[in-house]
């Protein structure tokens, strides 16, 4: 569908949108549509969309509300990558855009498809829920609403980019986990979690990391860095991830999963010879009975195509370890008191 | 469906407030929330500034009286004196509730809220979280909701109250994701659904969805709407989408400049300045463009907000959002450049006539937030009163429902009024003789709105206002309904929605054209005055046999006698 008058005018150029297109009652497979429409400078992708539904085809659908950055319903991908329509700028993907004056509009990935551009945000609730990504006060229902907490001005800054969060599902999107296992407990839920535990007024700390060190739990995370770069609101959330980890370790000791346990074992590696002894890796990740079970088939197909990694003894020091280990464990000193200080 | 106790219409502030409180009031009840978004997506989240409380942590000699008198006064006498009074006696309380709950407000050295000057307020008292306030107070509220088991239907939108005599059946809703009509059998609703501004379409700061759905479903089934003339103009909104800059970068030390450079402001509030309250302060930007001291641009007239002089670390810190959205929507960084604004239509005092308990004329049917009209803002809301009035009086309404519920026996909502309501709402799906398209019937009434029952009023322009909205109504008969599937049909929706708006928007004109003063944000330039002795009372509209029809209320009083008001 192309709008009669293709005119390429200075400040505007003609746009084809090319939009994902799926709806459940009839469609047996998405298809996309291509709408091309003249669109000015300082137009955004949002406003296309609008324009598109109501002057070319009201079918079209997708969430939309505050407009403005702040309310997160409009998230979608946008030639590939997942951010809010409502603060997309044209141009500016057209400047990026591999195939010239096409943008391609998609559905966020890693949630349930509805229709067309609309996924279901139920599971990204669900995992809120389960990882209990609210305060727990210590004060008491009936004595609230007396007295303030005094919090100084460090520790909300500790928690102040994390309550950015619209909770628009962009890091959702983009997480490499959450692709190959739905039940990962997600970046934005990560986020919201360690929100919470540095927060002095909450009581449920404990708990909430008991559940979050289990499977699909923080310890899934391969630090692909995928959600921090695609965050809408610029919020580090790999930072939030790190603290959760090592306020894992801290709290729960270095043996307590095999995430602290894979963890540990990079370290004293790392310390010992500069590089990781990727043989046994698997067992001081898992232990022995896990490894047998579940690695010992990969282990001999590993050895018919001689690809095993060199046993222990073999494994040799990196150049100049001596050096890098001081400076290793003066880092870490470092880390220890930083982490001391926080504290305070 | 098993009929339920309480059922919220809404999910913003008002809506989850009122939830978490009567779930407090009587864990034992059955109570849902329903919302056309998911809760957390409410419009509770744009609120920047904050709110109003006198925690007196900034100026320590603030105190409640100050700011029930600074709201009566920014009310110009509108508001009722006793419902101000539970208002701002309650702020202090439930500040600290929310931060007792969690919310991360920004802290003073001391390690106490901080608060910050806003218009029309005697003092700093004006809580914050940097200008992210409504978001963190909103996800505050979701997650403690959450926290709770709070029962949810999200993305439900609601068509209808059912009606027998003088109480409600309760709900009809439609299931977004199913197309579903479905029933919610209740023994009280509350509508918490946020406000109508958004009927001025291109010159509102709403959101989308801000289409006052709440509003007209009650006006429908025949309950008063209170004060609907009085809508606010932001002073400060983004050139080219309507949307806000908060009155904080004021607050924080912006300048208004015209195109000569000069702070004009100082022409009509030598004293406040700048942090003059919003219905002065918008009439000061019009007058300065009407009187060809804006600067022009393709999409409009407009004035600078300049924030230069702040510096790049005091914008960075606290009015982060601000710059974001100035790059994201006008392409200009307040660090470096003024920002181009104009006045917007932000927020409707107006809404459905409810008592101090937020109860409505309607057995069992209540009414919060800026969806409902108590009055605490009367002609003029004061910044920072928004937050609070929906937190406060969800509060009440959740706690009164629950209550109450027991004196209302649930009624039954029949499948033939359901497979009504279904026929109704798809008719436009039908092709034969529909061709309007709801897109330009939205944005005409947003022109015709702006133009003629805008900031300056009159009565030639309101009368055609009048006529205009009813040609609209005329047209919208035959719009057309271009998807017809049942999933997720949000053209559906927004025809809906733009019927509510033009339900209301009659109400609005009528008010305007009814009241012969000036008054707050209601500026007639054929009644510059402020009229005591005729208007000094609330303005009914009901809908009597399918017309707008007037009716009046008087003011509440208290220990503030009539004044007049300058700043």
């Amino acid at each position: 569908m192309t709008l009669p008058a293709a005119q390429h005018t200075e400040g505007k150029k003609n746009v084809t949108f090319r939009v994902f297109r799926f709806n459940p009652q009839v469609d047996s497979k998405p298809y996309f549509d291509d709408y091309t429409i003249p669109v000015e400078r300082g137009i955004t992708v949002l406003r296309s969309l609008n324009y598109i539904k109501e002057h070319i085809d009201g079918s079209v659908s997708f969430r939309a509300f505050c407009q403005a950055g702040i309310c997160g319903s409009c998230s979608m991908r946008v030639n590939g990558l997942s951010q809010l329509a409502c603060t997309t700028q044209v141009w500016d993907v057209l400047a990026k855009s591999r195939e010239p004056g096409i943008i391609k509009v998609e559905p966020l990935r890693n949630l349930p498809l509805i229709k067309d551009l609309i996924v279901d945000m139920d599971p990204l609730v669900g995992k809120m829920v389960h990882y209990s990504n609210w305060i727990d006060s210590t004060m008491p229902e009936a004595k609230m609403g007396i007295k303030e907490f005094l919090i100084s001005e460090e520790e909300f800054l500790r928690y102040d980019k994390a309550t950015d969060c619209i909770l628009c599902a962009s890091c959702v999107s983009e997480c490499s986990i959450l692709r190959a296992n739905k039940e990962y407990v997600s970046p934005a839920v990560l986020l919201k979690s360690y929100r919470m535990s540095v927060d002095s007024r909450d009581s449920m700390h404990e708990q909430r990391l008991a559940e979050l060190v289990k499977d699909h739990g923080v310890w899934d995370c391969t630090h692909c860095y995928r959600c921090q770069e695609s965050c809408v609101k610029s919020i580090p959330i790999m930072d939030a991830i790190h603290g959760l980890r090592e306020d894992a370790i801290e709290s729960r000791g270095k043996h307590d999963t095999s995430g602290s346990k894979h963890a540990e074992a990079f370290m004293t590696d790392i310390e010992k010879k500069g590089k990781l002894i990727e043989a046994t890796l698997p067992i001081r990740t898992n232990g022995v009975v896990w490894t047998l079970q579940n690695l010992l088939p990969m282990a001999m197909k590993m050895i018919m195509k001689r690809r095993t990694p060199p046993p222990p003894p073999l494994v040799k020091s990196v150049k100049g370890i001596k050096i890098f280990r001081t400076m290793f464990r003066e880092m870490t000193e470092h880390v220890k008191q930083d982490q001391k200080s926080h504290k305070k | 469906m098993k009929p339920f106790d309480i059922v919220i219409v809404g999910g913003g502030g008002a809506g989850l407030y009122a939830a978490m409180e009567a779930m407090k009031t009587n864990p034992a009840l059955n109570i849902a929330v329903l919302s056309k978004v998911y809760p957390n997506r409410s419009h509770t989240s744009a609120a920047q500034g904050g709110a109003n409380a006198a925690l007196g942590n900034k100026a320590k000699d603030d105190t409640v009286e100050m700011h029930i008198f600074d709201t009566i006064k920014g009310s110009d006498y509108l508001a009722d004196q006793d419902a101000v009074d539970v208002l701002c006696s309650e702020a202090p309380k439930i500040i600290r509730e929310l931060e007792n709950m969690g919310t991360p407000w920004s802290r003073l050295e001391d390690s106490t809220i901080a608060q910050r000057p806003f218009g029309g307020a005697g003092r700093p008292r004006c809580c914050y979280c940097s200008d992210k306030t409504g978001h963190t107070i909103l996800q505050t509220l979701y997650e403690q909701c959450l926290r709770k088991g709070v029962l949810f239907f999200n993305e439900y939108f609601a068509l209808n109250l059912s009606v027998s005599g003088s109480c409600s059946n309760g709900l009809i809703a439609m299931n977004m994701k199913s197309g579903k009509v479905e029933a919610f059998p209740a023994k009280t609703v509350i509508f918490a659904t946020g406000g109508y501004a958004k009927m001025y379409w291109n010159r509102s700061s709403n959101a989308a969805g801000n289409t006052g759905d709440g509003q007209a479903i009650a006006y429908r089934a025949g309950i008063p709407m209170k004060d609907m003339e009085f809508v606010q103009f932001h002073p400060t909104g983004l050139r080219k989408s309507g949307l806000l800059v908060t009155e904080g970068a004021r607050g924080e030390g912006g300048y208004l400049l015209n195109k000569d450079g000069e702070r004009f402001m100082a022409r009509y509030a030598p004293e406040k300045m700048e942090l003059g309250p919003r219905d002065l302060v918008s009439r000061s930007l019009e007058t300065e463009i009407l009187q060809g001291r804006g600067f022009d641009s393709p999409a409009g007239k407009y004035l600078h907000l300049d924030l230069t002089h702040l510096g790049a670390d005091l914008i960075k810190s606290r009015l982060p959002q601000i710059r974001e959205m100035s790059m994201n929507f006008e392409g200009v960084d307040p660090i470096e450049e003024p920002i181009p604004v104009r006045p917007t239509a932000h927020y409707s005092m107006g809404g459905i006539d409810t008592d101090n308990q937020t109860r409505t004329v309607m057995g069992g049917v209540y009414a919060a937030g800026e969806c409902g009209c108590v009055s605490v803002h009367g002609a003029n809301r004061l910044g920072g009163n928004s937050l609070l009035d929906i937190l406060v009086f969800g509060r009440i309404a959740g706690r009164t429902a629950a209550e109450e519920a027991g004196r209302f026996t649930p009624g039954t909502i029949s499948e033939a009024e359901l497979h009504a309501q279904l026929q109704e709402v798809r008719g436009g799906m039908q092709s034969a003789g529909r061709y309007e398209r709801y897109g330009e019937l939205r944005e005409e009434l947003g022109q015709t709105l702006a133009l003629n029952v805008g900031i300056f009023r009159e009565s030639s322009l309101l009368q055609k206002g009048i006529e205009d909205i009813a040609e609209l109504k005329e047209r919208f008969k035959k719009v057309r309904i271009f998807d017809t599937s049942d999933v997720f049909n949000t053209n559906l929706m927004q025809v809906l929605e733009l019927k509510n708006m033009l339900d209301l928007a009659e109400t609005v004109a009528a008010g305007a054209f009814a009241r012969e003063e000036s008054r707050g944000s209601h500026t007639r330039i054929d009644f510059p005055v402020r009229d005591d002795a005729k208007w000094h009372k609330h303005t009914l509209t009901t809908l009597v046999n399918g017309k707008v029809t007037l009716g009046e209320k008087p003011v509440t009083m208290g220990r503030y006698e009539l004044q007049e008001r300058t700043y």
